[in-house]
């Protein structure tokens, strides 16, 4: 016979693990749906539609973290390692914009847009895609530690210039935060569906559409049928098999991306606080 | 691990930030300040004052638009908090391998936020073909329409706000729990706690900021809400009112009527909120480094 204690810790560990199979089922259900409606898809009808989109998603993504990567790591690399007038206001702000959503900026963004008439250009997701304080403040954290601030007076006691100290040490050390980086603003990018949607939807420019757009598409298009609340049934532009093949590839993509990230990202202290 | 050298150029320094406070500029700053003026000017640019704000509060949908909006909320918040906290602490328990897996498997959807996870969802909620078919029609459901009435919605919006968000708040909830001691386990294990014991007594404590950090930012996020219920209205040709939640009403007043300056007002309530979120993120929770 179990002793009283032991048979509670038994129960706990029953009770534990179907509650956890019953959120795994419920997180995994919906994706494991769309493998089987996706088999035998007839990709004729949206094939065309569905390369061209995630050409353009690929392209606003991997252009958005560039410049997230240009900007970003010089940025906390400067805060972490040098003194310079508004350091700590920049620090501070960067921080503030980093944890406003920024879906609060959308609406300010179109009105920008609008006003230098860029409603319908790439850049309009481009550039505001490029702008991740997060990005900033992670490499900040990256670059503020005593090992690296020795390494840093090393190099300068050895005759390196500032852009030597930078090109050649902090660079080449910066490749895990990056990675981070790039990973954490691709998928921010890659989902994001009210930006584009301000700036391209009611233009009609179905070729310039990132892939979110794209699915929203596939609702807008179709007729939902159905005179009363009762009977309303969903309607879509393609069939479901093809839907369900499209949400397949906007997941795929960033699967890839997060297993080369997490390849990149390596092990250790930082991997463990921010994976 | 702060460190402070002693030499530390200026001109460098600015040097390398440039770039990043131009893009700050043009792209944060600029915008903020942009709808800011224009909530408090009139179309012909005239100083309004706060009549914009005033004005937009009388419109008919300014009202229920806010109401939906803490309904779910109060909803998405209440599920975040409960089961985030609780899955997380229960994958803390489990070898590291498994502990992997699974937050693998919940991190997933995150791949599929914004429209795919609407989309995929109006599919789970469509009886007959949905894999969940059985609770549908348990729960007395035959169409699209009875799934999504209108008192549904806050559920609805919250269910697939939570299935592709809860991941991502419980890869942060692992990074806070990997930060505990091993010895402060140890020591808990040793003078005999269980696992339930040191879950709520020793883990739950020390992830308390991390905790009020998700409530605040779900908060600030969740109030922006806009893919879901614009979705479903267009899906259900209506059905959904396309100004269900504040953004939406915002986005609403500027495309089909051109009123900007309403629009703006609405937005600039909406940053307020956010703004004040980060604030206290930043100023009360202590998890953020501010230099010093």
């Amino acid at each position: 016979m179990l002793s009283f204690a032991a048979r509670r810790t038994w129960t706990g560990q029953v009770v534990m693990y179907v509650l956890l199979a019953v959120f795994a089922a419920f997180f995994a259900l919906p994706i494991i749906w769309l493998v089987f409606e996706a088999i035998g898809v007839h990709l004729a009808p949206i094939a065309h539609n569905l390369g061209l989109w995630l050409f353009n998603s690929t392209l606003y993504s991997a252009a958005g973290a560039a410049i997230a990567l240009a900007t970003g790591i010089p940025a906390g690399y400067a805060i972490a390692t040098h003194e310079f007038p508004g350091r700590r206001v920049l620090l501070i702000l960067t921080m503030l914009v980093m944890l406003i959503p920024t879906s609060a900026l959308v609406l300010p963004l179109f009105l920008e847009a609008n006003e230098v008439h860029q409603l319908t250009s790439p850049f309009a997701l481009i550039v505001p895609y490029g702008l991740y304080p997060f990005g900033v403040y992670l490499s900040y954290l990256y670059f503020h530690t005593e090992r690296f601030h020795v390494l840093l007076q090393t190099a300068r006691t050895d005759g390196c210039n500032e852009w030597q100290v930078f090109r050649h040490i902090a660079l080449p050390l910066a490749k895990p935060v990056a990675a981070l980086i790039v990973f954490l603003n691709i998928v921010a990018s890659w989902t994001n569906f009210f930006l584009p949607w301000v700036m391209y939807w009611s233009t009609d420019t179905t070729n310039r559409y990132p892939l979110p757009l794209g699915i929203a598409l596939q609702l807008f298009g179709g007729e939902t049928s159905g005179e009363y609340l009762g009977v309303v049934q969903l309607h879509t532009t393609s069939p479901p098999s093809a839907i369900a093949f499209l949400l397949l590839a906007t997941l795929a993509p960033v699967v890839v991306v997060l297993v080369l990230a997490r390849r990149w990202i390596g092990s250790g202290q930082f991997q463990s606080v921010f994976r | 691990m702060k460190a402070r050298s002693p030499a530390r150029p200026r001109k460098s320094g600015c040097l390398f930030v440039l770039p990043y406070v131009v893009l700050l500029g043009a792209i944060g700053i600029y915008p903020a300040g942009y709808v800011v003026y224009m909530a408090l000017t009139s179309l012909s640019a005239h100083f309004t004052g706060l009549s914009n704000f005033i004005d937009a509060t009388h419109n008919a949908e300014f009202v229920p638009a806010f109401e939906n909006i803490i309904k779910f909320l109060g909803i998405w918040l209440t599920t975040l908090v409960v089961f985030v906290v609780g899955l997380s602490l229960m994958l803390h328990s489990l070898h590291g391998r498994v502990g992997a897996a699974f937050r693998f498997v919940l991190y997933l959807p995150a791949a599929l936020a914004g429209s795919a996870s609407v989309m995929l969802w109006l599919f789970m909620l469509q009886p007959g073909k949905s894999p969940w078919g059985f609770v549908l029609s348990w729960l007395g459901y035959h169409s699209l329409g009875d799934s999504l009435a209108p008192a549904h919605l806050p559920v609805i919006f919250a269910l697939i706000a939570f299935w592709s968000g809860a991941g991502s708040w419980i890869v942060v909830m692992h990074g806070a729990l990997a930060t505990i001691p091993d010895e402060v386990l140890e020591s808990a294990r040793l003078d005999g706690a269980g696992a339930w014991r040191t879950a709520v007594h020793i883990k739950l404590p020390l992830i308390k900021k991390w905790i009020a950090y998700m409530v605040i930012g779900a908060f600030a996020a969740g109030s922006q809400l806009f893919a879901e219920p614009q979705l479903i209205s267009e899906a259900t040709g209506g059905l959904a009112n396309q100004a269900w939640s504040p953004n939406q009403l915002a986005i609403f007043l500027a495309f089909h009527y051109d009123y900007f300056n309403y629009a703006a007002a609405i937005s600039v309530d909406l940053l307020v909120v956010a703004v004040i979120c980060a604030a206290v993120i930043l100023l009360r929770t202590g998890l953020f480094d501010v230099g010093h």
